[in-house]
Order: C-alpha cells, then structure tokens, then sequence
C-alpha cells in the first residue's frame, strides 16, 4: 500500500482529503504544522507528499527546503496544495523540486487525486 | 666799370689768397666736385668755384667782398662757426640754409678750413659747402613715409592689440563659463541621488562621488586611480568583481545583493568620444526599498489570497463531495440546491480571481511565462469548455476553423486562456435564447486574429470608451445581471497588450457585439518555433 503525507492545516481538507485518499486505497498519515511534517516525512518515508504553504511553526517552502537538502528526502514527489499561486511562489516551488502545485479553489478533491495518480499510480 | 673793377681786384686777391691757403689755382678749384669758397678773416667772401657759382647762382661778382653770412639765413649761425673753426682749425655743420640768388632754399653742409700763419693768426677760411637740399627732402619724403608707415602699423598693431585684448576677454569669458559649467557638473556628480563611479580607459577609477562612497563605505582617495583588480579586494566591491570584469560594449544592468538591507540596480554605461571608447561610467541605485515593498505587496497578496480562498476552498471541497454521493446519497432536490451553493460559490472564487489578478497586473508582477501554442487545439479546447453552458442557455456555440495550417504562436497559455473565458462568458451570459455565439480565428504574416462574435445585448454607444476601465459594466448588462466585478474587460485588454497584441470592438445596441483581438506572429520566431 502506497503511503501519502498530507501536510495540512486546515481540518476540513484534512478531513475530505483523507476520507478521498483511505477510499482509493492509499495510507494516509497526516501532520498538522510543518515542523511535524518534516519530522514524519524522515520517519515514514513516504511515496508521496500532499504539502500546504502556509501553516503554523513550519510553512511548506521550510519543508521543501529541507527536503531538498536530503538527498533521499529530495527523490519524494511533492505536490503542493495552496490557496495562493504567484508566479514568484511557483517558482520557488519549483526550484526546490515540487512537482506540481495545485491552487485550491481550482481543483477539487477528484482531481487532486488525479494528480496523486499521476505520480505514484494506484 | 667799377664793378668789373671790383672783381679784378678781388680776383687779385683771391690769387693772392690761394697763394695763401696754397690752394690750388682756379682750373684746379673748379675742377672740384662740389662748391668752394674762400672767406678773409672777417668773414667777406674772396672767391668762389664754378660749382658754388651753379649751385648759388650767384655770379662771382655779386658775391666776392659780400659778408658770408649773407647768403645764409642764419647769419649768426656761421659767424659762430668762423669762430669755431678759428679756434679749432675747423669746423662742420649740416643742414644749414642757404638762400641762392633766385631766392631758393638750399640745405647744404658746411666744412670750414682755418688757414693761420706761423703766429697763429688767422689767414682766412676755406669753405667746401654741399647741396644736402635734394638728400635732405629724400630723408623727409622717407621720414615722412616711415611716419605714415609707421602710423598705420602702429594702427595695425593698436587694432590687433584690441583685438588680443577681445580675443582674451573672450577666452577669459569662456574659461569662466567653463569654469562654472564644470563646478556646476561637479555638484551635479557630488550630490547626484545615485551613485556614481567612473573608469578611464585603461580600467582606473576616475571619479567617484559621495553617494558611492556611502554604498561602498570607502573614500575616494582609496580608491582613485585604481584599477579594477585593485577595487575587487575592498570587500565592499568583491559582488561586484565578475560585472566590472566584463567587457561592456552597450548599456548593462544588473540587480546585485550587496549586503544585508543593501540591494543595488547597477547600470554600466560605456563612454564613447566619437567611435572611441574613453571608459565606463557604472550607475549604483539603491533599490533596496523598492525590493522590499515588492517582497511585501507579494506577501501581502499571498496572504489575502490565502485568507480570501481558504473558506471558499473549503466550501467547494465539501461541496464537490456531498455532491458526487461521497457521503451519501442524495434526493435530486438537495442535489439541485447544492448545485446553485456550489455555483455561488464558483462565482465567488472567480471574483477572487480577477481581483487577485488585477493586483498581481497593476503591481507588474504578472509574469509573462510565453510557450509555443498549436492554435486551432489549444482554442478548440477553450471553446469547448462552454459547450454544456452554451446548451443550457439555448445557445448556438460555433467554432469557425480557418483553411490552412495556422503558424504556432508564442503565448502565455494560462494568460490567453483568461482573455478567451472572460470574452467568452460575457458572450454567453449576456446573449439571449436562441442567439448565437461565433468564434472565428484569421491570421496574416504578422498577427494571429481571434473573433468572438455574439447576438447578445451590445454596448450602449455612449458607453464604449468607458468599456475596458476597470471595475466598468454596462447600464442594460447590469439590469440583466447584477453579479460581475467589471474586471474581466480589463485584464484582457492588459494581457492582450503584454503579448503585443491588440484589442477592440464592434457593437450595437440590442443586436450584438464583435470583440476582437491580436497576437503578434514574431518572425525571428520561426527558427525557433521550427524546433517543436
């Protein structure tokens, strides 16, 4: 079973996202702040991770930065998921080895899993 | 009879003179080249020669037993010189005026001989008188000329004098112009707001004003007449050793971190006199403050969007779910009532959209990310996007190909992408049932047309310029429809012009509306579009 990292803040999406993920049969483990996340992405070393920019204690740009230091952290795919988008962001983002960024309120939970397949498969 | 008397008796004594003054005899005497006379001791003439007699024209008879002085205009004159030659032996004088019979001026120079006896008394005097009359107007024609000569040369030089002294207030004047214009242009270069830094030719600093001196924390006696291996070892100038090094041929700008709270716009400038190259002149503006207020506009829009976005997201996510049966089933009324939430929702988010985009526009940040674009997909897919809108609305949505391959175009896809549904969705929602919806595409050798044509409700005449501003809506649209930000115009007509392109319209009122707009087909493209 393929294993996600949803780094999230915000419940409703954890909620909706989780509910979309465990459906389609992937494992979910979840972790609230960036700090955490990036604890769990060296412990669990997952297939994938769903990342949010801004959050408490860590932001998603930190998490990526210190993925990016890592060199085996570096080969998981990210998928950043955030309600802004600037040309500038992106870029960073890319720079730091995203793999795709996702502006919320243009996609919906379908087809975030869409992207999930994308990468990793089913 | 008397008179011939007189003149024997003279001649005799004139015999008897020369024997005196053992002179030679009268052929001897007028054999002499110039005029001679023998005088007795008082000063009474006892002979004279042929040449006196021509030069005088005296006969001997009207002079000989005259008194010398006579024939002269200043008699006292040549008493004093008998005298003087009396006592010296001799005596010379010039100039003197002789009065001829004809009553003529003559100028003649005088030589008087004394003639004395053993004793030392006086026999007589021995005259040798010359005609300086003709030298003497000579000298004063060539003094005169000399005078006028002189006087016109010292014209000449008097003029050319006013003339230097002209010539040197002018220098004069001009070297305190230039005097003024260079303290004027060094203040300029001291207090210049920017700082200011000049190389000469051979890559030496030549001048630097306070304002760099501030930037680079160092003074000017550092760093003159450096050179640009020197500079780079001041830590303040080692960012900026690989700029320095490289040739500049044009203007080169570049945007340098310098230090912590120090950003810098550097612009290099070559100096040319004429087609040479005399140096650089390297422009430091400061634009930390700017960067800042850029960092901070982004971070501020990030924000917004994410506090904006953030419970619309949430909505259209849990929305999105209940609809699509993930948690249960729903009774086709609650489905149609979450359907409008969800389009309320979808309106709202757009609503966000073009206002985050008009900020993102007019801060210039909108990136213009260009990739080469097939046309007739990349707009076929657009359009297709509206077909189910089209349909429900009782639309005819009809996409007009174009006869032949259409070159590829470079454009920001996302960009282009917003233009068309902002065109197209005004279309649709302002278009009545049963109208219809064209979308036609034409291109020539230097721009790709794109034509959306509708039967819809038009533009108010009165109303046409106003329609590209920001935040406008047509009076009848807004009766239609109260919804719409009056942004969607704006940011087209902003993207199409980033692109190079153009946009307008045709309407009327009741009867519809053509928007146009253009994409500039670049020929130095082609080679490179060639590759895809």
């Amino acid at each position: 079973m393929k294993k996600i990292l949803l780094i999230e803040d915000e419940e409703i999406i954890i909620n909706l996202l989780e509910k979309k993920l465990t459906q389609t049969g992937y494992e979910v483990s979840l972790a609230r702040n960036g700090e955490d996340g990036l604890n769990l992405v060296r412990k669990i070393n997952p297939d994938l991770v769903l990342l949010d920019v801004i959050m408490p204690k860590k932001g998603g740009f930190e998490v990526l930065e210190g993925m990016s230091k890592d060199e085996e952290l570096s080969k998981i795919p990210v998928i950043v998921i955030s309600n802004s988008g600037q040309p500038v962001e992106l870029d960073k983002a890319k720079k730091l080895g995203a793999k795709d960024w996702l502006i919320k309120t243009e996609f919906d939970p379908n087809e975030v899993l869409a992207k999930v397949v994308k990468q990793i498969g089913e | 009879m008397v008179e011939e008397k007189i003149i024997k008796k003279n001649r005799q004594k004139s015999k008897e003179f020369s024997g005196f003054f053992q002179i030679p005899n009268e052929g001897l005497f007028n054999f002499l080249p110039s005029a001679i006379c023998v005088v007795d001791p008082a000063g009474i003439i006892v002979t004279t020669n042929q040449i006196f007699q021509n030069l005088t024209t005296y006969n001997p008879s009207e002079v000989i037993g005259q008194k010398l002085g006579a024939i002269f205009t200043d008699n006292k004159k040549i008493n004093n010189l008998l005298v003087a030659a009396g006592k010296k032996g001799m005596a010379v004088a010039r100039n003197l005026d002789l009065i001829s019979q004809k009553k003529e001026k003559i100028s003649v120079d005088i030589f008087i001989l004394a003639r004395k006896d053993k004793n030392g008394n006086i026999l007589g005097y021995f005259l040798s008188i010359s005609n300086v009359s003709e030298i003497v107007s000579e000298i004063k024609t060539i003094k005169k000329e000399l005078q006028i000569k002189i006087g016109a040369k010292t014209k000449e030089l008097e003029e050319s004098r006013a003339a230097l002294l002209n010539i040197l207030e002018d220098v004069e004047e001009a070297w305190q112009k230039t005097e003024e214009e260079r303290n004027k242009t060094e203040a300029i270069i001291t207090n210049f707001a920017d700082g200011l830094l000049v190389f000469d030719k051979d890559d030496k600093v030549s001048l630097i004003n306070h304002r760099a001196e501030k930037i680079f924390n160092i003074k000017s006696p550092e760093i003159l007449r450096k050179t640009i291996s020197e500079l780079i070892v001041f830590p303040s100038f080692s960012p900026l050793s690989d700029i320095f090094r490289k040739e500049i041929a044009e203007v080169f700008r570049k945007e340098v971190f310098l230090k912590e709270n120090l950003i810098i716009e550097l612009s290099i400038v070559p100096i040319e006199r004429g087609e040479e190259k005399i140096g650089n002149l390297v422009i430091i503006h400061d634009v930390t403050r700017e960067k800042m207020i850029e960092r901070m506009k982004s971070e501020f829009v990030s924000i917004s969007a994410h506090q904006l976005r953030t419970p619309l997201s949430a909505i259209k996510w849990t929305l999105k779910m209940i609809l699509e049966g993930d948690v249960g089933q729903l009774t086709r009324e609650q489905k149609e009532l979450l359907q409008k939430t969800y389009d309320s929702n979808e309106r709202m988010i757009s609503l966000i959209n073009d206002l985050l985009d008009v900020t993102r526009i007019e801060e210039g940040k909108d990136i213009y990310k260009p990739v080469v674009k097939e046309v007739i997909p990349f707009f076929e897919s657009l359009i297709n996007l509206y077909k189910e809108e089209a349909k429900r609305r009782k639309l005819k949505l009809e996409f007009r190909r174009p006869d032949g391959k259409i070159p590829k175009v470079l454009i920001d896809a996302e960009k282009i992408k917003l233009v068309m549904q902002n065109l197209l969705e005004n279309a649709i929602r302002y278009t009545p049932e049963s109208g219809r919806v064209t979308i036609s595409l034409g291109y020539d050798k230097k721009e790709l047309e794109v034509q959306i044509q509708d039967t819809g409700v038009g533009v108010p005449a009165n109303q046409k310029e106003r329609i590209f501003t920001k935040f406008f809506r047509g009076a009848n649209v807004i009766r239609m429809e109260t919804e719409g930000s009056g942004l969607g115009l704006f940011i087209a007509k902003n993207i199409v012009e980033a692109h190079g392109g153009r946009i307008w319209f045709e309407s009327e009122e009741n009867k519809g509306s053509t928007f146009h707009f253009t994409i500039p087909i670049k020929m130095e493209f082609e080679e490179f579009l060639k590759e895809f």
